[in-house]
């Protein structure tokens, strides 16, 4: 009698702790390798229904950037049409990185649907101060993870090309106030994503790349 | 704080921008609004700064406008109006002020928003301002962080994955009330 009880309880924790895990961790594993492929478009489809803040699904931008050749060593400002927020401005790549984007200025949902984008609070290149561009891990900074000591850094503009050469990284938080200098008076390129690089859900580690100018045209005249 | 901060920027921007012609480079009247924005008020004995990252966004601004000497005069008048108030409050810091006085912060910034026919609003999150000009450009949409969220579109994630999380749950619900079921017809036919 007493054995048959032992068996049942036995039999019962099977049922009802054991098998129940099992298949809910088999059954969630199955679900996400199944549609991992298309998470991102099912999340923005959801935000529509599930955001509590307007989403921006907008697209379109001004473009003001024309490739040039120039090679000058300087630029006059006023020879310069200063990027207004959200537009597209230059590119971004970094050869065989796989890092290939159009370069704005705003960092806004837009700028980086479409491309990777300077924050508004820092600068253009040439203008002699930080310039902070974020990207999305999952597009277009996503060849972020290849990234090595050295490697260049391109920027075309319509106003000069540059080259950053890449001086270091760094893992932290969007928290870091360390990670950048918005008030450096040197040329300085900080690229970011989010870490870890193919991750899908929220995350407050950032991957910031670091660069130091090695050509382009200085923007003189900017102080009339 | 943020909010006080964004503000007075706000403020700034908008008295700057009835002038809309690309320009790059900074006149002397752009300049003297950057440099009267550097410096701090004095909130009892402690020095307040504009942080970097707005005074940056000013900058930038003022390289797309032409500023005229009047904008400045009075670009800077208003600054000095809000110093003033700041430092009149009698508080130690922008953290301490009540909500009065924040929103009288705002007033200048409506104020100047309705003089030059361009909106700014501040989020209900306190650190979000945006200025619109007349025409519809965004002039500034701060987010209040200066690192953006650059994963796979931010928060919505979470809230996917616990609603397929509670869904597997109900379905392994299901299967052990079966399992449950051919157990008792086990012991039925045991008995």
């Amino acid at each position: 009698m007493k054995k048959s009880k032992s068996k049942r309880n036995k039999k019962n924790i099977k049922n009802f702790i054991v098998f129940p895990l099992i298949l809910c961790a088999v059954m969630f594993a199955a679900a996400f390798a199944v549609s991992a492929p298309f998470l991102s478009n099912i999340f923005s489809i959801g935000a529509m229904f599930m955001s509590d803040k307007q989403v921006d699904y907008s697209k379109a931008y001004d473009n003001i950037f024309v490739p040039t050749d120039t090679n000058a060593d300087t630029v006059d400002a006023s020879d310069i049409e200063f990027p207004g927020i959200n537009k597209q401005f230059g590119e971004l790549s970094i050869k065989g990185r796989d890092v290939d984007a159009k370069l704005f200025f705003g960092d806004s949902s837009v700028p980086l649907r479409n491309g990777v984008g300077i924050y508004a609070g820092s600068f253009i290149p040439g203008y002699g101060r930080t310039i902070l561009v974020a990207g999305h891990n999952n597009t277009y900074f996503n060849g972020l993870k290849n990234v090595r000591k050295g490697d260049i850094v391109k920027i075309s503009t319509s106003y000069g090309n540059y080259k950053y050469k890449i001086t270091g990284t760094k893992l932290t938080t969007d928290k870091d106030k360390k990670a950048y200098d918005l008030s450096a008076d040197k040329e300085n390129l900080v690229l970011y994503t989010c870490y870890p690089f193919d991750s899908l859900g929220l995350t407050n580690q950032r991957f910031f790349v670091y660069a130091e100018k090695e050509s382009g045209p200085v923007i003189t005249g900017l102080y009339e | 704080m943020k909010r006080v901060i964004s503000v007075l920027t706000a403020v700034l921007i908008i008295a700057l921008s009835t002038v809309a012609v690309s320009a790059a480079g900074l006149n002397s009247g752009e300049q003297s609004v950057l440099s009267n924005m550097r410096t701090p008020a004095n909130m009892k004995g402690n020095s307040v700064y504009v942080p970097a990252a707005y005074i940056n966004q000013a900058e930038a601004y003022f390289n797309t406008i032409d500023m005229t000497s009047d904008q400045a005069s009075r670009i800077n008048g208003i600054i000095g109006q809000g110093r003033s108030f700041l430092e009149g409050t009698g508080k130690s810091g922008v953290s301490e002020l009540t909500s009065s006085e924040k929103q009288t912060l705002l007033g200048y910034a409506s104020a100047a928003a309705g003089v030059l026919k361009m909106s700014a609003a501040a989020g209900s999150d306190s650190t979000k301002v945006k200025i619109i000009s007349k025409s519809g450009d965004t002039i500034v949409d701060d987010s209040g962080s200066v690192i953006k969220a650059t994963g796979a579109d931010s928060y919505l994630p979470s809230v996917i994955i616990l609603s397929v999380t509670g869904a597997l749950l109900i379905l392994s619900s299901a299967g052990v009330i079966l399992l449950r079921k051919k157990s008792y017809g086990y012991e039925k036919i045991e008995k």
